[in-house]
Parts: structure tokens; sequence; C-alpha cells
């Protein structure tokens, strides 16, 4: 192997496709898009939570109806002289979107409040409905049980999680769970993005020098598998520059707008209307906790081999179809793992050490996806860090060694895409 | 001794057996042709001296050295399939594929420049070979080629899809390699082009090599047995001939190849009862006549002689 050609095929790749109009304009937009796309999301949350329902209270206990208004008063409306029927006409014709007659037998527990709707507001409506009635009646019962102000105080205690992360130096510091969750998950995210996006470079890359017929020009001075080397080094070389400029600019911009952002969200009248307690936004999660330099060095190591892994497999497949439109059949093998590995990731932030994060952090092809995750939440033990490396490195030896063996048939054969039957007979070969 | 010697190599693609047992030397200086239909597998053979794919069995050398990637800078190649970046530019493109031949950055620049100037297309630097004419992206393509100046020359089908101006270039470039003692070697399924260029040939037909030599020799040993006629009339006498086999046929021309001694005369007697004759010439056979009689017309399938 000459280290020479490898080294002209890895520039080529990646001065080439730096200078394209399309990378410098998917390099700004990507970002952009994915801020539209988060900006959309936080939109439709505000938008939904601030959507307001019209709900009619006929208070025959006259007790209840001030408790509800002074826990959700634009919530509910006061409609106690007017009839059943009238009320389901108020329903039917969407003046309000449900009602509830409450009576003394309500307050007795002897029968259960039943809520009549047009079925607007669905599941959610319902149980804020439901808490609602059980802390007004749970209210009013404490108070008209007259016990004494001590017991009183006991039922009114409200409890919240004060946490705490115990550091391996035994000093407690603060817990940043919440904050590294959400690391994790836009690390095994933005692995299991590039994985895709840029093995579907190099596989459209390989399919461009087939189809411009330019493959046998090249490998009459370059050895197939130096061209896969170097075509693999060129677009990973691409992936770690652009992921190096986005990372930059999100943590200018973080720096800059993080506490901005802290501020505007605390004011945002969307936000109050959550009740106490119930998931109020803390705003020191927009205040940057530090991440930690190793965190940051493991995801630069699953990022580089999770892409060495997946790649050579990406190219192989642009070796052995004709068009991109025959793709489809390779991709769907490739696909699979790569769609566990994220699925894991998911049960992996809630439970980083569950039997299936630890497992789908093992398996090589999961690997990289799920590990980052485990690793930003939690502390995983350094033998299965080790050993989920060592086992990448043996499969990225395994698949290079095939990919390589079907590169260099398949980059040879025009004329028509092969199947798996061939690929295997060029494996054998 | 041989530039290029090629040693009872073989090649199968699964049950296909591409090449069989081939051998064959290209001496120094000379154009050597390698001909056969398609499928013989002449490009599997030229494949093999690349050393794009290795032989099952048998030994290339090139320059008495074995086929190897630093063999490969020795050759200059322009595949059957060819084709460039098409969003690179003309210069960074040559430049990079004479680099890859192992020229350093000043060597390859100073040739593209050189090779550019020499085709009119200095102009052409900057541009994208997607921006290209296809007239003028085979120059580049032939640039390509040549521009690291190796010994060795090797031209796969090199006049398929070529315009006729550039094929007219291409024949300049091959004759001005063999002044300059250079070697070249291509590939072709239409004989008739190489007549004019070919000091030796090496005929395929289904992975072997069927005949060989130096193409006077060849030829002069085939006789003066075959008839070209032009006329202008009824074509249908030809059909009354017997004894004959007749090549290359039209409307008003024909090459008659005369079998089994039977007399020329004659042939010329039924022509003019029935045509106007303007030529009628006794010569040596075409190679396509010679490959058809060395092969037996049972083991060609007509449509592989275009």
């Amino acid at each position: 192997m000459n280290f020479h050609q490898i080294l002209l095929v890895l520039k080529r790749e990646y001065v080439t496709r730096l200078r394209s109009r399309g990378f410098i304009i998917a390099t700004i937009l990507i970002p952009l898009g994915m801020l539209a796309f988060i900006g959309t999301g936080i939109g439709i949350a505000l938008w939904d939570s601030g959507a307001e329902h019209t709900i009619g209270v006929v208070d025959k206990t006259g007790a209840l109806y001030p408790r509800l208004e002074k826990l959700a008063g634009d919530r509910y409306q006061d409609l106690s002289p007017l009839s059943d029927d009238s009320l389901d006409a108020r329903v039917l014709h969407e003046r309000i979107d449900g009602y509830v007659v409450l009576s003394e037998a309500h307050l007795r527990l002897e029968e259960n409040p039943r809520f009549v709707s047009s079925g607007a507001g669905g599941i959610s409506l319902q149980s804020s409905i439901q808490s609602d009635l059980q802390t007004v009646i749970r209210d009013e019962r404490i108070a008209r049980a007259e016990v004494s102000e001590e017991v009183q105080q006991i039922f009114a205690t409200g409890i919240s999680l004060s946490t705490v992360k115990l550091s391996p130096q035994g000093e407690a510091t603060e817990d940043d769970t919440g904050f590294l969750t959400l690391v994790g998950m836009a690390m095994g995210i933005i692995i299991f993005g590039s994985v895709l996006g840029y093995g579907g470079m190099l596989t459209r890359s390989v399919i461009e020098e087939k189809t411009n017929r330019i493959i046998e020009v090249i490998t009459s001075s370059v050895k197939p598998i130096e061209l896969l080397l170097g075509k693999m080094a060129g677009v990973g070389a691409l992936a770690i520059s652009q992921l190096t400029f986005w990372l930059a600019s999100f943590f200018a911009l973080a720096t800059a707008a993080g506490p901005l952002a802290g501020i505007l969200l605390r004011s945002d009248p969307g936000m109050t209307t959550v009740p106490e307690g119930a998931g109020g936004i803390d705003p020191a999660i927009f205040t940057m906790p530090d991440i930690s330099p190793s965190l940051i060095l493991y995801f630069v190591l699953f990022f580089i081999l999770g892409y060495l892994l997946y790649s050579s497999l990406f190219a192989a497949i642009g070796s052995a179809v004709d068009s991109e439109t025959d793709t489809q059949q390779f991709m769907f093998p490739i696909m699979i793992p790569v769609m566990i590995g994220y699925f894991i990731m998911f049960r992996a932030m809630e439970n980083p050490d569950s039997t299936l994060a630890v497992a789908g952090s093992l398996i090589p092809f999961c690997t990289p996806i799920v590990m980052i995750t485990r690793i930003a939440i939690t502390d995983v033990p350094f033998w299965q860090i080790s050993l989920s490396i060592l086992l990448m490195i043996v499969t990225f030896a395994l698949t290079m060694w095939l990919s390589a063996k079907i590169y260099s048939v398949g980059i040879l054969s025009y004329g028509n895409s092969a199947g798996f039957k061939e690929l295997w007979k060029w494996i054998r070969e | 001794m041989a530039v290029i010697n090629v040693n009872s190599i073989s090649k199968s693609f699964g049950k296909t057996q591409a090449v069989k047992e081939v051998n064959f030397e290209v001496e120094k200086g000379r154009i050597f042709g390698l001909l056969g239909p398609n499928g013989a597998g002449k490009t599997t053979a030229i494949r093999m001296i690349n050393h794009i794919i290795i032989p099952d069995a048998g030994t290339i050398t090139i320059n008495g050295r074995k086929a190897s990637s630093q063999t490969q800078k020795m050759i200059g190649y322009m595949p059957e399939e060819r084709g460039l970046y098409k969003k690179m530019k003309v210069g960074e493109q040559l430049i990079y594929l004479a680099r890859l031949k192992g020229l350093t950055y000043d060597e390859a620049r100073k040739t593209t420049r050189y090779w550019l100037d020499r085709f009119d297309a200095s102009d052409w630097y900057h541009k994208k070979v997607g921006e290209l004419s296809k007239g003028m992206s085979q120059k580049i393509q032939f640039i390509a080629t040549i521009a690291h100046d190796p010994d060795i020359y090797i031209f796969d089908e090199p006049f398929s899809g070529l315009d006729p101006i550039n094929s007219e270039m291409l024949k300049e470039i091959v004759i001005e390699l063999r002044q300059k003692d250079k070697t070249v070697l291509f590939s072709t399924h239409r004989m008739e082009q190489v007549e004019q260029m070919c000091d030796d040939i090496c005929l395929f037909n289904k992975g072997q090599v069927v005949l060989k030599g130096n193409l006077r020799e060849i030829k002069q040993s085939f006789g003066k047995n075959t008839v070209t006629i032009e006329f202008q009339g009824d074509p249908t006498f030809l059909d009354r001939l017997e004894q004959v086999r007749i090549n290359n046929r039209s409307t008003n021309f024909a090459e008659i190849r005369v079998l089994n001694g039977q007399d020329i005369q004659q042939i010329l007697q039924l022509a003019m009862q029935h045509a106007e004759i303007y030529k009628f010439e006794r010569v040596e056979p075409s190679l396509t006549e010679i490959f058809i009689s060395t092969v037996g017309e049972d083991n060609i399938n007509p449509k592989e002689l275009a």
C-alpha cells in the first residue's frame, strides 16, 4: 500500500468537496434548519399549552367553585343557574368545552363527579380537570374536618427534589443529569445523523466515479484499497471539519444567547400558566453547565469509530450498484442496526444502566450512538468503554476487509447493479 | 527484449473463462494491435497488463519487471470506459492524474500546461470538465493518458465514440509516439482501422490467441486470393457466385475471398455481364477475412464483427 497515493486521493476528495457550492450551503443551512426545527417545536409547545378550554361548573355546594377559580380561574366558568339541558346545548354549540355538576354527594365521596364534554381537549384536559377536582375536594374536606393548622400544613406539603451527584473524588457536586441527558441525546443524534449523512456522501462519491467512467483511469494508477481508504479519509476529514465548524459556532452562540433565552422564557406568559411544581422550567438549564473534556474526547472517538465502521460499508454499496436509485436494497440492512441503536439510545436516556442500554452500547453497530449517550449521563464502568472500543475496532477490521473485497470487484463492473448473490461471490473470490 | 511479455495468463470470472493461456510479446517501438470480436477477452488481458486485475495463472512482465503498481507508472492507459471528474477543473484534474502516476506537483503542472498549449486548449485550464463539449473532453482524455510521458501506451478501443477530428488526431499522436521509439498497444474489434497502423497483431477469439505475428508477413502468407470490386448496377449477381466468401458488401462494393481455387477471371466475366465495373483488383485479404478464415465461420457470431 502506498501512503502517498492515499494522501493524493484524500486531498482531492477533501478539497473538491469543501469548495463545492452544495457543501458550503449545507454547512450553513443545516444548523439553521435545525434551529428552525427546534424553534417550531418550542413554538408548537407554547401555542399548544396556551390553548384555552372553558369548562362550565354547576356548583351546588357553593364551596368548590371559588376554590376552582382560585386554582385555575381562566379554565372554569360558573354556570350554576343553568339546567342540564341548556348546558348540553352550550356544549353542542361549542360555547363551552364541557361541564361538571358538583354536589355534596361528591364532597362526601359517595359519587364520582361526571364530566360531560364534546370530546374537545383530549386526555390532557381530562387529567387536568381530574387533578383540579381532586385538589379542591380534598382541600374543602380538610377545611370542613376542622383539623389543626399543623395537619393542614402537612397536607399542603409540596416536595421538590434537590439532586446532588457524587463525583469519584467523593465531593458532592450539583447534579446536571437533566442537562447532560440532553447533551448525551444531542451527541447520539449527531453521530446517528453523521453516519447516515457522510456515509451517503461516500456512496454517492463512489457511484460518481463509476458513472463518470473515470474509475478505470484511476485504478490504472491507484490500488482499489488505496482509493477506498483515501476516499474514506477524505470524507472523514470533511466530516470533522464541518462538525468543528458547527460546534464552534454552537458554543459561540450558546455563550451569547443562553442567558438571553433564559430571560426571555422566564418572562414568557405562556410559561407562567404552567402550575408550579408541575414541570416549570428551571432557568438554570439555560446557563451552560460544564461539559467535561473527557466527554468531548469520547464523543470525537466514537464519532470517528462510528464513521469508520459504517463508511466502508457505504462505499461498498456504491461500488456494487450502477446508479443511486439501486442503492435501496443494500441500504436497508445497514439502516437496521443504525435505527436499532437510535431507538436504544432513547431508552438509555431514561435508564442508562439498564441491561438493554448496556447490551446496546456493546453491540459494535449500535455502540457509537448508545455509548456516548450513556457516558454523558452516567458513569460507565471503564471496562465497558474499553470493551466496546475493542469490539468496534475488531468489527471495523472485518467490515473493512469485506468492503475492500466488494469494492475492488464492484468498481470495475459496469452495466448493471449487483445483487446479494453476486456480492457473496465477490467476497469469496 | 520485449517491452511487454505476457506469459500464459489465464483469468476466470466465476464460471466464465475470460482469458485462457494467452502468450504474446510486444517489442519496443512498435504498434501492436490486439484484435478480436467483442467479448474475446481483450479488455481483460489489457486490465491484467495494467495490473488492475491479477491473473489467476501466468506472469506478465513490463520492461522485465513483474506487473505491479511500479510498472503501472510506466504505462499510459486509456480504457474503453473512459471519463473524467465532471465537477473538477481541467487543470487541476490533469495535475491530479499525473501526480497519481508519480510526478511531483511542479512536473505535473508543467506537463499539463505544455499539452494544453499543444492542443490549443490553454483557455480551458480553469474550466470544469462538465462545461466542455464531448470532443473537447476527449482531447483532455488524451492528455491525461500521455501527460506523464510513459514508455508504453495502451489504448483500449480508442476509436469508439471519438469524433472524426479526434480520431485523426489520435492516429497522429500514435504515429508521433512511434517516431519517439515509444511502444503502443491498442485493442479494437474494428479490424479495418488497424490495418493502416499496426506493425504486429494478435488475434483473440473466445479468450484465446488464434493468430499473432507481423501484420505484413501474416497477410503475405495468406496470398493474393481476394478480389475487391467496385461496380454500378444490379448487385444480385454476387449471390450467384460459388466457392467464395463475401465480406464488406455494400450496394456498389464487395470484397470477395476466393475459396478452393475458384477462377478469378470467371468472377470478372460474371460481373461484367451484370454491372458496369469501375474497379477490379486482386489483393491480400483484409484482416476481417483473415480472422474469419482462421477461426472458422462457425465459431463467430456475425454480429460481433461490426
